[in-house]
């Protein structure tokens, strides 16, 4: 079982370079057969990488998603999840080229980490940490979507030809962020809201400002700053999309820098 | 009219029109745009500067001049002092303006449309508002108390009228030793009538409108203190805690560690090879005048002599911290993040779905 564990995870590994890859081919090229290959080959890494996440549960005997090597591989699977629908739901194939890196930059971290398992302290052992944690792979995937198109938005007018050809106008870009950074900061709300009630369970305090909660409150806002300045007109575009990377550099920052650099709570070191 | 009269009148609609002015700003998105800026910078600050510490300890982490900024900012308790709370209500103060300049045009567009996404950033505002307002309500009314003790033992719940029996306390481990639950049978007393349950992590007892949480555990020694042979004092002390013969206060006994299934490293140290009472060992220190004077382990039971006086350290047992918190209005800050997602959902998911569908049927 742990062997499987490990084959699926090195081929989703390979199959995310690959498809990155060939994301890049298609945009020098912009031919609709590399984009669907990219696509294929994507697809097939997401297949295998839920097996991986699925046998990891079985091992356990718990839902896989209680350590930093845990999540940042079901944190790689969100963006994956997202991308493949949002790909299809706007017809924007050169996006792999921009998220695709992502994703493997993501679940290489992930496999840096100890994929030991270990037993849980009782404070994790709690469904609302289940829900807690699902809520921020959807959010983390959706704001890592928005990152991708993001940078496609602020590199448009810095390439030219065929490149340029590949990346939609200005107008489906600002859409796309928009679409995905509301899901993000629903999805986010949502891991906060699930969050306290856990902490309320096992701690007795719903919200106490230890650094991970206080980051993702500060996520929370940058997001919130994004939405607000779409809706004023004349603020869309270039702005929106520097407070969508913005926004993806905190939520990297609240969800790797903290553990490191802060301490609090949510390190059980 | 005097020329006084027209200057007097000219310089008033001056001040209406300043009025006017500032209040546009107050009800403005760039006024709620700088206060989620600073409030975020304070969010960045408040957790970088470590919370709550003393004065002395910021003077020597961060030297004296970053150290008496911290002070005269209140940077060591961020989300406590006053200018936060300040642009919280701020914060209030333009979201419920705005809202309230925004209701007419919300109310016109929805008799026109029917459409129930129209609210959605007006609800999300007010969820928004009700969670901030809910949440200082819920900190400034909620109480928190603490007691530890060991099976057997009863005591007040600081000044809330409750007594706290603690009936058992067990510490269910796995077969590698990692700890599965901590358990407490707690019974809590009001007075008049009694509750009876459990309390472990992530699942605390409810009695009397408060919750008991489990909060963590060690360990303790009774400690006798002899003097000429003859038993003078009897205390239950918890690792990290200390006594004293009452007639000679200057002579103290620490106890500082204990380790259940105690080894000895080939270096020297000390560790525990199991959680499991199997060999007890505790570390202590005899200090007279608050000077140092020796260090030791010892087994249960056995003779500690200083001068006329004989310690023992005897029958460890474990403890267990118990916290009793009452948060009357936790389900208002629930309610209210209830209605902010509610919103979220109106304005991200209901309306695009309903314009899309006005203009597939061709009104609008
Ligand atoms: C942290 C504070 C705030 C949050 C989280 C927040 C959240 C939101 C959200 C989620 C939307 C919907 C955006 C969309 O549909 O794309 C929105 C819209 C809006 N907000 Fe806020 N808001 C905040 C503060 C404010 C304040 C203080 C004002 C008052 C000036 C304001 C004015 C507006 C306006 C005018 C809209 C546009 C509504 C529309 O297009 O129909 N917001 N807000």
């Amino acid at each position: 079982m742990a062997k499987i564990e490990n084959i699926t995870f090195m081929a989703a590994l390979a199959a995310y370079l690959v498809s990155a890859a060939l994301y890049f081919v298609y945009i020098a090229v912009k031919n609709g057969k590399v984009s669907k290959a990219a696509y294929t080959v994507m697809f097939a890494g997401f297949v295998s990488h839920s097996v991986c996440i699925a046998v990891r549960g079985i091992l356990a005997h718990r839902l896989p998603l209680t350590n930093q090597y845990e999540f940042a591989t079901a944190f790689a699977w969100g963006i994956t999840l997202c991308f493949l629908i949002f790909v299809k739901k706007f017809k924007f194939d050169a996006l792999g080229a921009f998220v695709a890196p992502v994703i493997f930059l993501v679940i290489g971290y992930a496999s840096m980490q100890s994929k030991e398992i270990h037993n849980l302290m009782p404070a994790l052992q709690s469904n609302w940490l289940g829900f807690h944690v699902s809520m921020a792979i959807i959010g983390y995937g959706a704001f890592g979507v928005a990152f991708g198109v993001a940078m496609a938005f602020l590199l448009k007018d810095k390439v030219h030809g065929k490149i340029a050809e590949t990346i939609p106008d200005e107008k489906t870009l600002d859409l796309i962020i928009y679409r995905s950074v509301a899901l993000g900061f629903l999805f986010l709300t949502l891991c906060m809201v699930t969050g306290a009630i856990w902490a309320n369970n096992a701690w007795g305090s719903y919200w106490s400002w230890d650094p991970k909660e206080t980051w993702s409150l500060i996520t929370w806002i940058i997001y919130a700053v994004f939405l607000h300045l779409r809706v004023r007109k004349g603020m869309t575009g270039k702005k929106a999309a520097l407070f969508a990377a913005l926004g993806f550099v905190c939520v990297i920052f609240t969800y790797i820098g903290v553990n490191t650099l802060l301490s609090g709570l949510h390190s059980y070191k | 009219m005097t020329d006084d009269g027209i200057k007097k009148e000219k310089s008033t609609s001056d001040k209406n029109g300043m009025f006017k002015k500032i209040f546009r700003f107050l009800k403005g998105m760039p006024f709620s745009f700088i206060l989620l800026a600073v409030i975020a910078a304070a969010c960045v600050l408040g957790s970088v500067i470590p919370q709550g510490q003393t004065l002395s300890y910021y003077m020597e982490t961060y030297g004296a001049r970053k150290g008496n900024l911290i002070a005269a900012f209140s940077l060591d308790r961020v989300f406590s002092c006053w200018w936060f709370i300040a642009l919280a209500a701020l914060l209030c103060f333009n979201l419920i303006l705005c809202s309230i300049s925004r209701i007419k045009g919300v109310i016109n567009a929805w008799k026109r449309t029917k459409s129930f996404g129209i609210w959605g950033s007006w609800v999300t505002h007010l969820g928004l508002l009700l969670l901030i307002v809910s949440f200082a309500l819920s900190q400034y009314t909620s109480k928190e108390e603490e007691l530890y003790g060991i099976p057997g033992s009863k005591q007040a719940l600081g000044r809330t009228g409750l007594q706290v029996e603690i009936d058992s306390f067990d510490v269910l481990l796995r077969d590698d030793f990692t700890v599965e639950q901590y358990v407490a049978g707690l019974t809590v007393h009001n007075g008049s009538a009694s509750l009876s349950g459990e309390a472990s992590v992530n699942h605390p007892f409810k009695a009397f409108g408060y919750r008991f949480y489990q909060n963590s555990m060690g360990w303790a020694n009774y400690v006798d203190i002899y003097k000429g042979g003859e038993l003078v004092k009897t205390d239950l002390i918890c690792a990290g805690e200390y006594t004293f013969p009452d007639d000679f206060p200057s002579l103290v006994i620490m106890f500082n560690k204990f380790y259940p299934d105690f080894r000895e490293a080939e270096d020297g140290s000390f560790y525990t090879e199991t959680p499991l009472l199997k060999d007890p060992r505790s570390l202590y220190g005899i200090f007279y005048n608050g000077g140092l004077m020796s260090i030791d382990i010892v087994k249960p039971g056995e003779l500690i002599t200083v001068h006329d006086y004989t310690f023992v350290l005897r029958d460890p047992v474990q403890y267990t911290l118990i916290v009793g918190k009452t948060d009357p209005y936790a389900w208002t800050v629930g309610l209210a993040a209830a209605v902010l997602l509610a919103g979220l959902v109106l304005s991200f998911y209901v309306r695009p779905y309903e314009e899309r569908k006005r203009k597939e049927n061709g009104k609008d």
